[in-house]
């Protein structure tokens, strides 16, 4: 996990799926609550079915998932942020496996009612087994009991240092003067 | 500022001195005092005993490497907001 590339990659599957979960989460239909309607897959045309499509495609099923539903009001926003996430999680230096596991990792951090199950399932769409889905759920629960402890002492970071500083430059940049 | 007194590793009694080698090499870092996280956890080695130890089994190679499983760690870690 050396050099800086692979924790860029984490921290945009990080971010895009605090993103994606917190819609989910926030306007998960219940009975006699104000709610945002998802769309209706069978209604949708155009552009939208287009990304639908793809939405269905990338995660190999036959639904679309209820957050991508309730961005489609806006196709255009909707398009970007598949995009966006579609290149967060897609294989690069991380495999797409891990970073479902990172993304299951955040929604249980975060206690997504949506993410949990939502990545829970594309890991072992992913071939993940049940010893694989279980040691990062331990990981988890370890490192959400560490940072509580260090919290509540509020310990001053003593682990900086340890890992090498990583010089090269942005991909296609320069090297530091 | 932490909250309590850090002791220094000559603070604790010999039977902690042990789980701090264990730290260091678990680190593979020579740090100038035993990490804060290793002090706090060998203040009580009744919890900190078995909780290491689960720590280590959670931590360990299986269907995913150390490192992919630090990444995990270092994820839990940022979204809990955590700068230890």
């Amino acid at each position: 996990m050396a050099g800086d590339a692979l924790w860029y990659e984490a921290a945009h599957v990080v971010g895009i799926t605090n993103a994606l979960n917190t819609v989910a989460d926030a306007f998960e239909p219940l009975p006699g609550m104000t709610t945002i309607e998802p769309i209706d897959e069978g209604t949708a045309t155009g552009g939208l079915a287009l990304v639908f499509d793809e939405i269905r495609s990338f995660y190999a099923r036959s639904d679309v998932p209820i957050a991508f539903r309730l961005l489609g009001h806006d196709p255009g926003y909707l398009g970007d942020f598949f995009a966006a996430v579609r290149r967060a999680f897609e294989d690069n230096r991380l495999s797409r496996r891990l970073k479902e596991a990172l993304a299951f990792a955040v929604s249980l951090t975060s206690r997504s009612r949506f993410g949990a199950p939502f990545h829970l399932g594309e890991m072992r769409r992913l071939g993940v087994s049940e010893r694989g889905v279980i040691e990062v759920l331990g990981v988890t629960q370890m490192f959400s009991s560490y940072t509580k402890i260090a919290d509540t002492l509020q310990l001053e970071s003593d682990m900086r240092d340890i890992a090498p500083v990583d010089r090269s430059p942005a991909p296609s940049g320069r090297p530091a003067a | 500022m932490p909250t309590v007194r850090l002791r220094d590793a000559a603070e604790y009694p010999e039977s902690a001195q042990a789980l701090f080698e264990l730290s260091k090499s678990w680190f593979g870092y020579e740090f100038r005092e035993p990490p804060a996280m290793s002090r706090v956890m060998a203040w009580d080695p009744a919890f900190g005993g078995p909780h290491g130890r689960a720590m280590k089994r959670a931590m360990a190679p299986g269907e995913w490497t150390r490192g992919e499983k630090e990444m995990v760690a270092a994820v839990v870690s940022g979204v809990n907001a955590c700068t230890y």
